[in-house]
């Protein structure tokens, strides 16, 4: 049972997500620091207050949306994209969760969050809106450059770092932080459907435009169907674009390939479960090639009715290869990738519901 | 410690418990009245030999899912079928009735759960499969018009009285 003053302070809870909510996409175009929050202040406990109240919201607004909600282009899985697309005229959100963590040393924890609102404008081409937001929490998890020999790192020395933590906090002590990244739009045009085409074949194009980063992505998606449409295999291949913000207010670019293929069985019904598997390789100013990085992992899959959700899990493989001098000394370590770029798991969720 | 707990039960219990919503609109006795009204069926259950499964995914080109066949006879000619195939989640389960030279005389739709395509439940829609033979096409797009946002389905049906229409030139058309 909760008490008055619980039940206040949850209530509370509520008002202020709403008014973040509302205020979110002011806040990413907004420039500087002035929505990062210290660690342990109130208003970062009210966030993670706040953080931990949208989960719920989301899990039991998912589950007990009592009106005819729909299904539409549900993912079956968690990384991967198919080329199954809404309806035109239909609406879809979908709330995702990403956890990702563990670097060579230290602490790294992110909590990614992304609200998506989909729009059949026909039945083959689809819009998008995304709010793309995260919480940061990381200590000593990136080597520290030699002062003498600045290519070379420093044996045993750690600092405070990594593609998520703000480019002007202090390396010299941990990052506890919650950020709004940024606002993405999302177009995929479908070319070929896999239920009367051999094969089913998209494009897709997002622009994302945020206060430390700004993006472009470009993807072609293919999907092939078996045993009546219930063995899926599906491989997207990648190309983004990124600018990201360098202390002192230059942007560094980058380029990304990378290659996301899944197959899963709908074993059961309203079940599936399937494999994933992601191949990223990074190009410093989108030339050099500095890594390539591999992962694997299940994902399962239930579609109800009403709504679906998908849970996937990646492991970073061992495997994984350093081109670049800067990342042979700085990024690998042990046969994985970490860095700036990459984490050894990755946790994912994604809920979806249409109306 | 308790709310905590209702939050993460809510979600999982709703992943685990079977679906609910499955909605019956006809029963058989419903889809047997619907397609022949007035007429006496008697069920004359088929179970598939190996060479007559292979015969039918041959003339179909759709594979066999079962080897048993819920069938009846019509008194005057005729034969009623109730079948299944796979929808987005689930079965769809589906009744077609055939003349006595094996062309169909109707189809209906007993069981959808999909959301998203109820429209293959319209008259219009099932309409088209009405006078079809084992040597109609059958195909999406062609002979049978998709449904925006339930092409999976439009094409299991589409493929499942297909298949059946084999079925009747195998095991029911000498009998």
């Amino acid at each position: 049972m909760l008490d008055s003053c619980e039940i206040r302070r949850k209530a509370g809870a509520v008002i202020q997500l709403a008014a973040y909510c509302c205020d979110a996409p002011w806040i990413a175009l907004q420039s500087g620091i002035k929505n990062w929050q210290r660690s342990g202040s109130r208003g970062h406990l009210l966030l993670l207050e706040i953080l931990a109240m949208k989960i719920r919201i989301t899990l039991v607004a998912a589950i007990s949306f009592c009106v005819s909600i729909a299904r539409g282009d549900e993912a079956i899985f968690a990384w991967t994209y198919t080329t199954d697309l809404l309806p035109k005229g239909k609406w879809e959100f979908e709330q995702w969760m990403t956890a990702r963590w563990e670097k060579e040393h230290g602490t790294y924890n992110v909590l990614d969050f992304r609200e998506e609102l989909e729009y059949g404008v026909t039945d083959n081409f689809q819009i998008a809106l995304y709010l793309n937001h995260h919480y940061v929490n990381a200590n000593d998890d990136v080597p520290v450059a030699d002062p003498l020999h600045p290519k070379k790192r420093l044996r045993g020395v750690y600092e405070t770092g990594g593609e998520d933590v703000h480019a002007d906090h202090d390396p010299a002590t941990p990052f506890d932080s919650y950020h709004f990244e940024s606002v993405s739009f999302e177009a995929i045009y479908r070319l070929l459907s896999p239920y009367k085409d051999p094969i089913g074949l998209a494009l897709y194009f997002e622009p994302a435009i945020g206060d430390q980063e700004t993006e472009l992505e470009w993807k072609v998606l293919l999907q092939k169907n078996w045993l009546e449409d219930r063995l899926v295999w599906a491989l997207n291949v990648n190309y983004e674009l990124e600018y990201e913000k360098e202390e002192g207010g230059e942007y560094e670019r980058d380029g990304m390939f990378e290659w996301f293929t899944g197959l899963s069985y709908r074993f059961m019904r309203n079940w599936s479960g399937g494999l994933e598997f992601w191949n990223h390789h990074e190009f410093a100013d989108a030339t050099i090639h500095e890594h390539s990085a591999y992962f694997v992992g299940p994902t399962i899959h239930y579609g109800g009715e009403r709504w679906w959700a998908t849970l996937g899990f990646l492991h970073q493989l061992p495997i994984g290869s350093a081109f670049s001098q800067d990342n042979k000394e700085f990024a690998a370590h042990d046969g994985y990738i970490f860095g700036d770029e990459h984490e050894k798991y990755y946790v994912r969720l994604r809920i979806g519901f249409n109306f | 410690m308790k709310s905590e707990f209702a939050f993460i039960a809510l979600p999982i219990s709703a992943l685990v418990a079977p679906s609910t919503f499955a909605v019956q609109y006809l029963t058989v006795d419903q889809a047997q009245h619907a397609i022949f009204p007035g007429k006496s069926l008697t069920s004359v259950p088929v179970k598939l030999a190996p060479a007559q499964r292979k015969a039918i995914e041959q003339g179909s080109g759709v594979r066999v899912l079962r080897d048993d066949q819920q069938v009846w006879r019509v008194s005057g000619g005729g034969w009623f079928i109730v079948d299944e195939v796979v929808g987005k989640h689930e079965f769809i389960t589906y009744a077609v009735g055939l003349n006595a030279n094996g062309s169909v005389k109707q189809i209906e739709v007993m069981d959808y759960r999909e959301t998203y395509g109820g429209e293959i439940r319209n008259e219009n829609w099932r309409a088209q499969f009405v006078g079809k033979t084992s040597r109609s096409p059958l195909k999406l797009d062609r002979d049978i018009k998709n449904i925006s946002g339930a092409t999976l389905s439009c094409r299991h049906i589409t493929d499942g009285v297909k298949r059946l229409l084999a079925f009747y030139e195998v095991a029911l058309k000498r009998s």
